[in-house]
C-alpha cells in the first residue's frame, strides 16, 4: 500500500467526504417532499443514516492502494476480515440501492447481454452487470482484492462469486456452512472452525497484515453489541402504535449488513434506539392510525418501498415484523469473544436460510405471537430460491395452526420487468377485505 | 422389466428401497446396507399437484420429484435421501419432511462446497460416517466387508462406464445417442449385482463396430432431456462423443482410490471426480475439463442443454461458452424443460447448429 494513496484516502475521509455530505444535504432540503398524512413524522435518524452510507460508498473510491478491498456476501462472517482492515463492499446492499433507484433492469441487462439468464438472482445480475459496464448509482465501486462468500444464505452466491473471481482473476474465499437439515452438530462447528483457521494465512497474504486475536475479540464484541441493539430496535415495534415500520427497518438495516463489526454501526443503532424509545414515550407511531399489524416474509421490493408504504398506511395497516430484517438479530447473539471461532460458526450457520423449514415455521409462529400480527404478506421472489421454496406450505401451516390470514404476492426485489402491478393490487385488495372481517 | 417392476422385485428379495434425489451421494454405502437407491430425476409425469407447493420458477427436476411423492408413487419406498445439490433440493427436502408430514425416514447428505481445503475432505469422511450411523439406526449395522465389496463393484462399474465413453470417443460403440443414454441411465436404479452383467453384455454386443461419418459433439448440462433431442441428433448424423452431464461423466467417471480405509477411499474418489457446478467447481476446472473432452473426441461443437431455472448450471454457461468460442469451438445453448418434447423452435436451432459444424 503506498503512502500517497493512504494520504489521499485520509484526506477524503476528513475533508472530501464531509464536504460532499454537506452539499448533498443542502440539495435534499431544497427538494423535500410534502408530508404523507397517513404516516407519522419521519425518523430524524434518517439523515445520519444517509450520511453514513454515502460516506461509506464515497470513500470506497479512494481505497486503491490505501486499504485492501473485499466484496462480501451479506451473511458472511465479516468480523474476521475486519481484523485485516479490509474495506468491505456488499454487492447485495449495492443491489438494493440500484433497486431503490429503479436501476435494476438497466444494470441487469448488462449481464444478460453477456449471456446471464434473466431467471438468475437479480442481485447477481446487477453485480455482474456493474462489473461488466461500470454502471452504478453509487458513482464508482472499487475493484476488489478479495471475494468473500458464505453459502449460509444461498448457493447462488457461490455460483455468482465464482464468476467474479474468474472474470477478474482474483482470489475467492468460501466459507462453507453445512445446511441444518437436523440440529447443528459438533462436527459441523469443527468443520467451520477449521475453515477459519485455513483462511487466516490467505487473508494475511492478501491484506499484508498480521492476524491479531485481541483485535478479533474486540470486533466480535462490537458486532454482537450492534446486532443486539438492532434486535432491540426491531423489538420497539412490539409497541402499539409501533414507532417505526418494516419499511423503515428495510432502510435502516444497511449498517448492520454492511458495517457490522465497526463502531459506527453500533453508535448509529444506539441513536436510533433512543429516538424510537422517545417516540414510544410520546405515542408517535409510524402509521398515524395503526389498526392492523402485519408481518412481511422475504426481502424487500426495493423499487416499490415508498408506494407500498403509503398503500398500507392509508388503510391503517402497519408492517411491524419481517423475517428478513430479523435475520441480523436472530443469531448474532451467539457471538462470544471468549470462543470467537466456535461462536462465529454457530452464529452464521444458524441463520434462517441455512436452517430447515420446521425452524422457520417455529420462528414465524413466535414472531406472529410476540408482535401480535393480524396478517401475513408473503413475497414470492423469483430471484431467491432458498427464501421462496416452501413458502406455500408455510402459509398453509401457519393458517392451520394460528388462523392467520395471508396473501402471496409475486415480484422481484429489483428487476421490475417481471412485476405485475395489476395482479398484485387485485391480490392485495382481496387480502385487505379479508383482514377487515 | 420396467423400473417399477424391478424395484418391486428387489423389495420382494428383502432389499430396502430408497428414493434418492439428485445428484452426488455415496451409492456404495447404500448398496452395502442392502439399499437399492432409486434416483428421482425426471419421472414421466405431468406436473399438477406439485404446482400447489412450488412456484412457477422452480425447475422441473424438483417439481417432478415432488409430484412423484404427492401422487403416492413413493409408497413402496423405505426412505428418502436428499443430497445437498442446490437451494431448491435443499428446501424441497425440508418441505417433504417438515411440511407434508411424510413419515418415511428422510436422510440428508451434505457434500462440501469448498472443495480444495483439507477441512472439506475430513468433513466429507465424517459426513459419510454420520450417514452410516443414521442408516444403521433404521436398518441395523453396516458390514465392513460388504462396504469393501460394494466399493470394488463401484470401481468396476466406473471402469465399464469409462470404457463406454472411450469407445464412443473413438466412434467404436455401435449405438445411437438415445440407446446409449438409456443404457447409461439404467444405473440410476439397478443394483450393482445386476448392473455389472448388464453393462458387460451391452459392451460385448456393441463394441468394436466403428461408425464412420458421424459429427462428434459434447453434451453439457444436467440431463440429456427431452430424450427427443438425442433422437434428433441421431437423425442428423451427430454422435454425442462424450458428455459433461451431471447424470453422465460428472458422476459416473469415479477414479478408484487405493487407500485402506473405505470411508477415506470414498472421499478420495469423490474429490477426484470431474468438476461439477453443484460441487462449487471453479470455472477454470470446468473449462479445462471441456477442452480435454473436445481434444480427446475431436468434437466439432458443445451443446449446453440446460434445464430451465437450474441456477448452478446457468451461472457457468456464459463464461464457458465464451472461452470455447475464443478457442474456435462452436456452442449451442438450449433452455429446456425435461419432459415436454422438442419444440419446433428448438429443433430448428439444433438443425442450424449441426449444419454449421458438419
Ligand atoms: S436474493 Fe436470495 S438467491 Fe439472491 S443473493 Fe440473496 S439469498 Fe441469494
Amino acid at each position: 500500500m503506498s503512502l500517497a494513496q493512504k494520504a489521499r484516502y485520509n484526506f477524503m475521509k476528513d475533508l472530501g467526504a464531509p464536504a460532499l455530505l454537506w452539499l448533498q444535504e443542502a440539495q435534499r432540503k431544497k427538494r423535500s417532499r410534502k408530508p404523507n398524512p397517513y404516516l407519522g413524522p419521519p425518523l430524524k435518524c434518517a439523515g445520519r443514516l444517509r450520511e453514513i452510507m454515502t460516506r461509506h460508498y464515497y470513500l470506497s473510491r479512494f481505497t486503491k492502494g490505501a486499504k485492501p478491498v473485499a466484496w462480501v456476501t451479506s451473511g458472511a462472517p465479516v468480523e474476521l476480515l475486519r481484523v485485516f482492515d479490509f474495506y468491505t463492499i456488499y454487492p447485495e446492499n449495492h443491489g438494493a440501492l440500484c433497486g431503490a433507484q429503479k436501476k435494476g433492469p438497466e444494470i441487469c441487462s448488462e449481464a444478460e447481454k453477456k449471456g446471464y439468464h434473466p431467471d438468475l438472482c437479480s442481485y447477481a445480475r446487477i453485480d455482474l452487470g456493474h462489473a461488466f459496464s461500470g454502471k452504478t448509482p453509487a458513482g464508482r465501486l472499487p475493484r476488489p482484492d478479495l471475494l468473500f462468500c458464505a453459502n449460509n444464505i444461498c448457493q447462488t452466491v457461490l455460483y455468482w462469486y465464482k464468476e467474479l473471481s474468474y472474470y477478474w482473476d482474483i482470489p475467492l474465499i468460501i466459507f462453507d456452512t453445512p445446511y441444518n437439515f437436523q440440529d447443528i452438530r459438533k462436527k459441523d462447528i469443527e468443520y467451520m472452525v477449521r475453515q477459519f483457521e485455513e483462511m487466516i494465512p490467505e487473508l494475511e497474504r492478501i491484506s499484508g497484515r498480521k492476524y491479531s486475536h485481541d483485535r478479533f475479540r474486540k470486533i466480535i464484541s462490537i458486532a454482537r453489541e450492534s446486532a443486539s441493539t438492532w434486535g432491540r430496535v426491531l423489538a420497539t415495534m412490539k409497541h402499539r402504535p409501533a414507532p417505526m415500520s418494516i419499511f423503515d427497518a428495510f432502510v435502516h438495516l444497511a449498517p448492520i449488513v454492511s458495517l457490522r463489526g465497526l463502531p459506527v454501526a453500533l453508535d448509529y443503532y444506539r441513536i436510533l434506539l433512543d429516538e424510537l424509545e422517545e417516540r414510544i414515550a410520546k405515542g408517535i407511531g409510524a402509521v398515524t392510525n395503526e389498526r392492523k399489524r402485519l408481518m412481511w416474509d422475504n426481502i424487500a421490493v426495493w423499487f416499490n418501498l415508498r408506494d407500498w408504504s403509503s398503500l398500507f398506511a392509508e388503510r391503517g395497516f402497519n408492517f411491524v415484523a419481517a423475517t428478513y430484517t430479523n435475520a441480523w438479530a436472530e443469531t448474532i447473539h451467539y457471538l462470544d469473544e471468549r470462543f470467537p471461532f466456535e461462536s462465529m460458526a454457530r452464529a452464521y450457520s444458524l441463520v434462517i436460510l441455512n436452517n430447515n423449514l420446521s425452524n422457520r415455521l417455529k420462528l414465524m409462529e413466535q414472531m406472529i405471537r410476540d408482535y401480535e400480527i393480524d396478517g401475513l404478506v408473503i413475497l414470492s421472489l423469483r430471484s431467491c430460491k432458498p427464501y421462496s421454496v416452501g413458502q406455500y406450505d408455510i402459509r398453509r401451516l401457519l393458517g392451520d395452526r394460528l388462523g392467520i390470514r395471508s396473501v402471496v404476492i409475486e415480484s422481484d426485489m429489483t428487476d421490475f420487468r417481471t412485476y405485475s402491478e395489476e395482479q398484485t393490487r387485485t391480490r392485495l385488495e382481496a387480502f385487505f377485505e379479508a383482514l377487515e372481517v | 422389466m420396467t423400473r417399477k417392476d424391478y424395484l418391486l422385485n428387489q423389495k420382494q428379495k428383502g432389499r430396502h428401497l430408497f428414493g434418492v434425489f439428485p445428484a452426488q451421494y455415496p451409492k456404495e454405502l447404500l448398496w452395502a446396507m442392502d439399499i437399492v437407491p432409486a434416483e428421482i430425476w425426471d419421472p414421466p409425469l405431468e406436473i399438477t399437484a406439485a404446482n400447489a407447493h412450488l412456484q412457477p420458477y422452480i425447475c422441473s427436476v424438483v417439481k417432478l420429484g415432488l409430484e412423484l411423492v404427492l401422487e403416492g408413487k413413493c409408497d413402496m419406498l423405505d426412505g428418502f435421501l436428499f443430497p445437498h445439490t442446490c437451494d431448491s433440493i435443499q428446501n424441497i427436502a425440508s418441505v417433504i419432511r417438515d411440511c407434508l408430514s411424510e413419515n418415511k425416514p428422510c436422510y440428508f447428505f451434505y457434500h462440501p462446497k469448498n472443495p480444495h481445503g483439507k477441512a472439506a475432505r475430513d468433513y466429507y469422511v465424517l459426513e459419510l460416517k454420520n450417514l452410516t450411523l443414521s442408516l444403521e439406526k433404521q436398518l441395523g449395522p453396516l458390514n465392513p466387508d460388504a462396504l469393501k465389496q460394494r466399493i470394488q463393484q463401484g470401481h468396476k462399474i466406473s471402469g465399464l462406464f469409462g470404457e463406454f465413453y472411450d469407445l464412443r470417443a473413438k466412434g467404436k460403440l455401435d449405438v445411437g445417442n438415445r440407446e446409449f443414454y438409456e443404457q447409461l441411465r439404467r444405473g440410476e436404479y439397478l443394483f450393482p449385482d445386476d448392473l455389472i452383467p448388464e453393462l458387460e453384455g451391452f459392451l460385448a454386443r456393441n463394441k468394436g463396430k466403428e461408425k464412420k461419418g458421424l459429427t462428434p459433439v459434447i453434451l453439457s448440462g444436467v440431463l440429456p432431456n427431452p430424450p427427443e433431442i438425442l433422437t434428433l441428433l441421431d437423425d442428423l448424423g451427430v454422435s454425442v462423443a462424450h458428455d459433461d452431464l451431471l447424470i453422465g461423466s460428472r458422476r459416473l467417471l469415479v477414479p478408484p482410490s487405493n487407500l485402506k480405509d473405505p470411508f477415506k477411499q470414498l472421499a478420495e474418489s469423490y474429490f477426484s471426480m470431474p468438476p461439477c457446478s453443484t460441487k462449487g467447481a471453479p470455472i477454470v476446472e470446468r473449462r479445462e475439463y471441456l477442452l480435454h473432452l473436445i481434444k480427446a473426441t475431436g468434437a466439432k461443437g458443445v451443446i449446453f442443454n440446460v434445464v430451465k431455472f437450474c441456477e448452478p448450471e446457468w451461472f457457468d454457461v456464459p463464461n464457458l461458452t465464451d472461452e470455447l468460442k475464443k478457442r474456435g469451438t462452436s456452442t449451442l445453448v438450449l433452455d429446456t424443460e425435461l419432459n415436454q418434447g422438442l419444440s419446433g423452435q428448438m429443433k430448428t436451432r439444433v438443425e442450424a447448429f449441426v449444419e454449421m459444424i458438419s
